[in-house]
């Protein structure tokens, strides 16, 4: 403990010589009164007194003070208080209270040294309290602050596709993993998402009035679908177009590709449009591998099992079950008396809603159906399915929520005032979005809603969240980014647009496609301002580097980038 | 039932079983050498702070023991403790050292945070005030570190 013996008035430390040369303004020692902060340097020093004599006075004072038993020096203490001026008070206040003060993170053992900063959960503060002194700084390199720090703001996701990798490959991979390094990551990714990351815009691809159907991006490649007959290819990490997958000879309304992980890397890609055809691809390299020919109708929505099985829902009222692999049919789904308007995919079960205001549950092995949801009184539009529950979303207003196992009505969420066309299901959450603008979060524990959000001037287009955020897309040409657990705004991404057609996120990007509009003048008319409207794509990238967080952090002028409100 | 607990500066001390037993140590103790009069010597702590933790104990006898680590961690210290860790710092580090060997988790945990608290939202030069730190990096190392830090700071 190394206070206690700091309680001594003159320790022998204190006869050090001063680090300034004895000043000429001194008065005596009764009015000093001290003018600077550093007190110590002003201590009544031989080198201060007039004579040798005074000096050995004071030497004998202080020995025979030392041969005191404690509660002398007690007494004496209190005595010699009792006689001090209150500026000598002060200066021995000044004296004394630093030597009061303990470096506790040194002093302690260094286990309760942690576990103190366990308890700070700021990394603001970890990371000035790194710049106090040498000693604190290498305590603060220690791992397991960091590690709790992850923790705590809970930084280790499992369905994560820049966590997962890092803390659950072997510990021999591990080797150069770094808490702290991670933390910072995940910390300067959520602080870019909160601000604004990295934008790429891309302008040049969607000529004309050309209307967005679908999206799907993993960390390679960004595919987009069109209505001008189009699947158009980007590399996610710069925004260059690839190329555009031709074939399809009317307007593309669903895709879907799967594949891309390190131990599977060839992706297929399967989509589906107006022109009834199925069509598979080798997505790496941008090849037809099959097309697949049965719908009477436009093919409107698609899900992959796997890259073997793939189910296509139609508006010739048929679902279709196919092996994309040998590119062959193996099930016509029959039933729906009305077009089929979207599909879920989980194990063998498909789940499919259709105009015909019902819903099914099918087989996808056998082919069968399994149940059929009856209730809703206008067209579904919107499905979801965890492979327990099946929520559905109407023009009927209402969401209804339905058990796979019995095919039986378990609730009706009430609230939203028109067409319920966005459904995300994660956990006991849904999260739905209608053309009445509004988000809505509910807790399918309880059948209760939870957040209800004006989120849009007009219909949501777009909806996805993650256990950390919520992005929304409206109509309105807006893209807005949601606290879910409080149900408020964090932000408006982008700079509003005409429309928003689709957008998609990860981790650290979010891809977004969106109809501009802009006013052009033409050399034949004069004074004229012409409107133009064009697709532009924008990629938003939250995993940057220091220097480029530090330009897009709100405390720091200069350029504001395009991505903000 | 009552125990007596030893200082180290020999101060005689006697509390209710259920008072001392809030420390680990002094309960496994008990349980090893079974019922007798002796008190039980405790060479690292003085009777200055063992009156103080004595103390704390007793008010915080019929606290419900928690093992969520999370719940420990997360929730604030109350208004009697804060008052209680009103003291100077070298009470406090005593405390802390005492609350360890005793093996008293959730008065180590009170002092940890109290301290926590002393260092949250304070700049290097506050804290360096604070706990009377010399600052004995280079200015190029203080620099070098702060660099490191940036990203840190004001979001």
């Amino acid at each position: 403990m190394a206070a206690s013996s700091s309680l001594t008035v003159c320790g022998p430390e204190d006869i050090s010589p001063p680090a300034t040369p004895p000043s000429f303004h001194f008065h005596g020692p009764s009015q000093r009164t001290p003018t600077t902060p550093r007190p110590f340097q002003q201590h009544i020093h031989p080198t201060l007194l007039d004579t040798n004599l005074q000096h050995d006075q004071i030497q004998k004072l202080k020995a025979r003070f030392q041969q005191l038993d404690p509660q002398q020096k007690q007494m004496f203490l209190y005595e010699l208080v009792n006689c001090c001026s209150s500026a000598q008070l002060t200066y021995l206040n000044s004296l004394i209270s630093p030597r009061l003060k303990i470096d506790f993170l040194k002093e302690l053992p260094i286990e309760i040294s942690l576990h103190i900063l366990s308890f700070i959960d700021d990394p603001k503060t970890l990371a000035r309290a790194a710049c106090v002194s040498t000693f604190w700084n290498s305590l603060l390199r220690d791992e397991a602050t960091w590690k709790s720090l992850c923790m705590k703001h809970q930084y280790q996701r499992r369905n994560s596709s820049i966590c997962g990798g890092e803390l659950l490959a072997p510990p021999s991979q591990r080797e150069s993993f770094s808490y702290r390094q991670y933390f910072k990551r995940k910390y300067n990714i959520a602080a870019a998402w909160a601000h604004g990351g990295k934008v790429t815009a891309v302008d040049d691809v969607f000529t004309g009035e050309v209307l967005v159907t679908s999206l799907q991006f993993d960390n390679k490649f960004i595919v987009v679908g069109c209505d001008n007959h189009r699947i158009e290819v980007f590399d996610t990490l710069s925004g260059a177009h690839i190329w555009t997958l031709e074939g399809h000879e009317g307007g593309v309304w669903a895709l879907q590709f799967k594949g891309g992980d390190k131990f599977d890397p060839e992706r297929v890609l399967v989509s589906g449009g107006c022109d009834r055809d199925v069509r598979v691809w080798d997505l790496n390299r941008g090849r037809l591998v099959h097309v697949l020919r049965g719908h009477t109708s436009t093919v409107r929505c698609l899900k992959m099992k796997d890259k073997r099985f793939a189910v296509t829902g139609s508006r010739d009222n048929t679902l279709r079950v196919w092996d994309i692999e040998r590119g062959v049919l193996q099930h016509v789904l029959l039933g729906h008396q009305n077009s089929v308007r979207c599909l879920e995919v989980h194990g063998d079960l498909v789940v499919s809603g259709s105009y015909d205001a019902t819903a099914r549950v099918w087989n996808m092995r056998t082919g069968r159906c399994v149940h059929v949801l009856e209730g809703h009184i206008a067209q579904i539009y919107a499905i979801a399915f965890d492979g327990h529950k099946i929520v559905t979303g109407s023009l009927d207003y209402t969401i209804r929520v339905w058990s796979v196992e019995s095919g039986q009505h378990l609730a009706t969420l009430q609230g939203h005032t028109s067409l319920v066309g966005q459904l995300q299901l994660s956990g006991n959450t849904l999260v739905s979005g209608g053309s009445d603008g509004c988000l809505r979060v509910w807790d399918l524990l309880h059948y209760q809603c939870i957040h209800q959000i004006s989120a849009h001037d007009n219909s949501v287009t777009c909806l996805q969240f993650d256990d950390r955020r919520m992005l929304s897309a409206g109509n309105d040409g807006r893209v807005k980014l949601w606290d879910i657990k409080l149900g408020r705004l964090i932000r408006s991404f982008s700079q509003p647009a005409k429309t928003v057609w689709k957008l998609h996120f990860n981790d650290t990007k979010a891809v977004v496609l969106k109809q501009r509009q802009r006013y052009i003048t033409v050399d034949d008319r004069p004074g004229e301002k012409i409107e133009v409207v064009d697709t532009i794509m924008e990629v938003h990238d939250f995993d940057i580097s220091d220097e480029e967080i530090m330009s897009v952090l709100p405390s720091s002028s200069g350029i504001v980038p395009m991505d903000t409100d | 039932m009552s125990v007596r607990l030893l200082s180290s500066d020999s101060e005689d001390f006697t509390v209710a079983k259920e008072v001392a037993e809030r420390s680990m140590l002094i309960k496994n103790m008990l349980e090893d050498v079974g019922d007798n009069d002796n008190p039980i010597p405790l060479p690292n702590v003085t009777a200055k702070i063992l009156r103080k933790v004595i103390e704390w104990c007793e008010h915080h006898l019929g606290d419900p023991v928690t093992n969520d680590e999370n719940e420990r961690r997360n929730t604030e210290i109350d208004e009697w403790d804060q008052k209680f860790m009103e003291v100077d710092q070298e009470t406090l580090f005593d405390i802390i050292l005492a609350a360890n060997y005793l093996d008293i988790k959730p008065l180590l945990d009170v002092g940890c945070k109290t301290v926590a608290n002393m260092i949250k939202g304070k700049t290097a030069e506050e804290i360096r005030k604070i706990f009377n730190i010399v600052n004995d990096l280079t200015p190029e190392e203080e620099a070098q570190i702060r660099k490191e830090n940036e990203w840190a700071e004001d979001r």
